[in-house]
């Protein structure tokens, strides 16, 4: 046991070092996408853990990585935090949102806790258009400053995005392998799989559907944090209806129950608008047509992935080799 | 046996891990650095702008990109900039700052553009400069389609070049306007809720002009539904005159609901929200247009009188598919007329550190269809700064108050409001400049 946490640490450890030197080699399109695939890392890795381990289903964790943005802008504007604490707020008031969220969502199942989190996705951005101090549409800047002088003057504004995004991603991705691979992860897939029978092994099963609600949260509220980060703004409009759907498609594509799926996930997420984008350039289509072609590829991905492989290809791989064995 | 298979797999990944490190270590780290200008190659220039063209305030901005393609190709046809093409790589941003940074980023990393020209709106090009930092990357960013005062800032965005007469100086003229027109009137104002509207308060301020009523909406609010609530607070308050200083569909929306409620008042449309043609097209009957009075600071698109708009008409009949020729468009061509003569400045091989050093030695004599000295200088990237004032007759044509072009002219500071009259360049010969 102790040994392979050794050696999952060292793994991690590595990918950190590769992806290091593929930023420094790269150009700078490639390390703002890269930043990219980072934050949808942080925010499907939530899914990965509220839907395919604990067995809720959350259509509204864009509204909670909104959260998470406004409470990072906010603890920087008002109270003047330091850029890292500005993210610990990010994760504590999201998950404090989120902990009051999955009292309501313990309560609910299926259809009613997916109505309920799409109602507050749809919702919730558009509340800053109401109150002054949230900026409206335009927004409050969020100035995460200038990398530091140390790292060289070629160092670019993006490179610095990238490093602090992909080191959130890193450290939550280890987070969350241990925390599944825990009695908490134990105990949501046992209250996931049979209730009844996880409540007669002695786990308090609502309990532990908010203690995963609260995590997920949190988690969401530092991706949004990190987007708000890459565009230096919190705005509503950063939080569409569509991120929500993203995320949970970027989940399911690689299969819901796997962690390392939001890898795979938020690299396709990143790679569709410009697969499309390069497709409408050879169709000669105009500029609405690219405008409008990622949420539909997006949505398509996620009827063929949900018809064809309930549980991500990667699982269905499995059970192949399982049986041809 | 499990575990066996466990230790394998950890091995193999570890070994993928290290070669892929290797193997990229192993490549130079600029090795397709070849010294050449990004967007600029012997037979093309290419430029990049981000614009609405789907949603809320797309109506009339969106004919912007194609006007300035045709006055290009048009250009283009008659041999280019030395010799080199001009090419506008357009971006949609449906008026979303998260868009306008999203699509820059493209524009700049991978369409690659020499330059960003004409990017519009306040609140998104805002974002654009600080997320985006066209300053501190050097790439010019020039002609703004706004007049937020900020972007005057010439050591905060060194890059950035205004056309427009700030909103702001606009603020400023139209006070004395309403001082001068309608004083001991109730006076009613709508503004958009972000940094344009606190420009226009600032002017307005500045102009010691007191609004017995003032309605602020939020940017991609308008509609008919939230326009019928300016009307009533207007009305409650019995505004006798309207400044309407916001974008197209937001005036339109308040014109069409105050007709449809009843409501008659003065209204006085800011540069921004007095399109004529996209006024109707957004559902303005032209019975409730009549008799408004808007600011302009370009000649009114209808009056073919004048030796530019003459010249922009001619190039939409030909290049532009014979768009319906309205301020848009206007705008548009001369911007693009103000681009072209901006790359000729900046001489046969363009850097973008010279084309900012040509507009600010060279700008200020540059021709265009602006009544407006341009003041372009060391220090100084804002072009125009001033106004004239015209009512709108039954055909939606701005005409001058007065029957002439009569020039009020400010600054974004504390300066007076004098009215004024300048000289403005002649038309090149056909339209190419030969600067």
């Amino acid at each position: 046991m102790r040994s392979s946490k050794v050696r999952a640490a060292l793994v991690f450890i590595a990918i950190g070092l590769v992806l290091f030197l593929v930023s420094n080699r790269v150009d700078e399109l490639r390390v703002y996408q890269g930043a990219e695939v980072a934050v949808y890392v942080v925010a499907i890795s939530a899914i990965v853990l509220l839907t395919g381990y604990s067995g809720q289903i959350s259509l509204g964790h864009g509204a909670l990585m909104a959260v998470g943005a406004y409470a990072a802008v906010l603890s920087r504007n008002y109270w003047h935090l330091p850029i890292p604490l500005t993210f610990v707020a990010a994760v504590l008031a999201a998950a404090l949102f989120g902990a009051i969220l999955g009292v309501a969502a313990g309560r609910l199942t299926g259809p009613y806790l997916a109505g309920t989190t799409l109602a507050l996705a749809v919702g919730l951005p558009s509340l800053a258009n109401e109150f002054g101090f949230l900026g409206g549409e335009q927004g409050l800047t969020y100035d995460v400053g200038l990398p530091p002088a140390w790292l060289g003057a070629d160092f670019t504004q993006y490179k610095w995005f990238f490093w602090i995004a992909a080191l959130s991603a890193l450290l939550i991705v280890w987070l969350t392998y241990n925390i599944l691979g825990s009695r908490y992860g134990r105990s949501w897939r046992a209250s996931r799989s049979n209730p009844t029978s996880a409540a007669l092994a002695g786990i308090h099963v609502g309990r532990s559907k908010v203690l995963a609600f609260t995590i997920s949260s949190g988690l969401a509220g530092l991706a949004g944090a990190l987007l708000a980060m890459t565009i230096s703004l919190v705005t509503p409009s950063a939080f569409p209806l569509s991120l929500s759907f993203a995320i949970v498609t970027g989940a399911v594509l690689a299969g819901v129950t796997l962690l390392t799926g939001s890898i795979v996930g938020a690299i396709v997420l990143v790679a569709i608008p410009e697969l499309t984008g390069s497709l409408a350039a050879h169709l000669g289509g105009s500029e609405k047509v690219t405008a409008n072609l990622p949420g539909l590829m997006t949505s398509v991905l996620l009827i063929l992935s949900v018809l064809f492989f309930p549980n991500g290809p990667k699982l269905n791989w499995r059970k192949v080799k399982k049986s041809s064995r | 046996m499990f575990v066996q298979r466990r230790t394998k797999r950890g091995i193999l990944a570890s070994a993928t891990l290290a070669v892929t490190a290797l193997a990229i270590t192993a490549i130079p780290a600029q090795a397709f650095n070849v010294h050449t200008v990004d967007g600029v190659n012997s037979n093309t220039i290419k430029l990049g702008i981000t614009i609405p063209l789907t949603g809320s305030a797309a109506p009339g901005y969106n004919k912007i990109p194609s006007a300035m393609t045709a006055y290009f190709n048009y250009v283009n046809d008659n041999g280019g900039v030395y010799g080199r093409k001009i090419s506008l790589v357009v971006k949609d941003d449906a008026y979303l700052p998260t868009l306008a940074v999203a699509k820059t980023n493209e524009l700049i990393l991978k369409d690659k553009v020499f330059a960003v020209v004409g990017a519009l709106g306040t609140a998104n090009h805002l974002a654009v400069a600080k997320s985006v930092n066209l300053g501190r990357r050097g790439i010019p960013d020039l002609f703004l389609n706004t007049g937020f005062s900020g972007f005057a800032d010439a050591k905060k965005y060194p890059t950035t070049f205004s056309l427009f007469p700030s909103y702001v100086m606009e603020a400023k003229i139209m006070g004395q306007y309403l001082k001068e027109n309608f004083a001991g009137k109730k006076l009613g104002l709508i503004y958009q809720a972000d940094d344009f509207g606190t420009d226009a308060l600032a002017g307005f301020k500045q102009a010691g002009t007191t609004f017995d009523v003032k309605v602020s909406y939020a940017s991609g609010s308008q509609s008919a539904q939230t326009a019928a609530g300016w009307v009533s607070k207007l009305k409650a308050a019995g505004a006798e005159v309207v400044v309407m200083f916001g974008v197209t569909t937001a005036s339109g929306a308040a014109l069409a609901t105050s007709a449809a409620l009843g409501y008659k008042a003065q209204w006085i449309l800011g540069s921004v929200g007095g399109d004529a043609t996209t006024l109707k097209a957004v559902g303005v009957p032209a019975v409730v247009l009549t008799g408004a009075i808007g600011a302009s600071f370009l000649p009114a698109p209808t009056d073919l009188t004048d030796e530019y708009v003459k010249f922009f008409q001619g190039i939409n009949t030909k290049y532009n598919g014979g768009a319906v020729f309205d301020n848009n468009v206007l705008v548009a061509m001369n911007t693009a007329m103000m681009t072209v003569q901006a790359l000729r400045a900046a001489g046969a091989n363009p850097t973008r550190a010279g084309l900012v050093a040509a507009l600010e030695s060279k700008g200020s004599s540059f021709a265009s269809a602006s009544f407006s000295p341009i003041n372009y200088a060391k220090g100084n990237h804002v072009g125009y700064n001033s106004y004239w004032f015209g009512a709108y007759n039954s055909a939606g044509e701005l005409k001058p108050v007065g029957g002439s072009y009569s020039l009020y002219t400010t600054d974004s500071g504390a300066g007076a409001v004098v009215k004024s009259a300048s000289k403005r360049p002649a038309l090149p010969l056909n339209g190419l400049p030969t600067n």
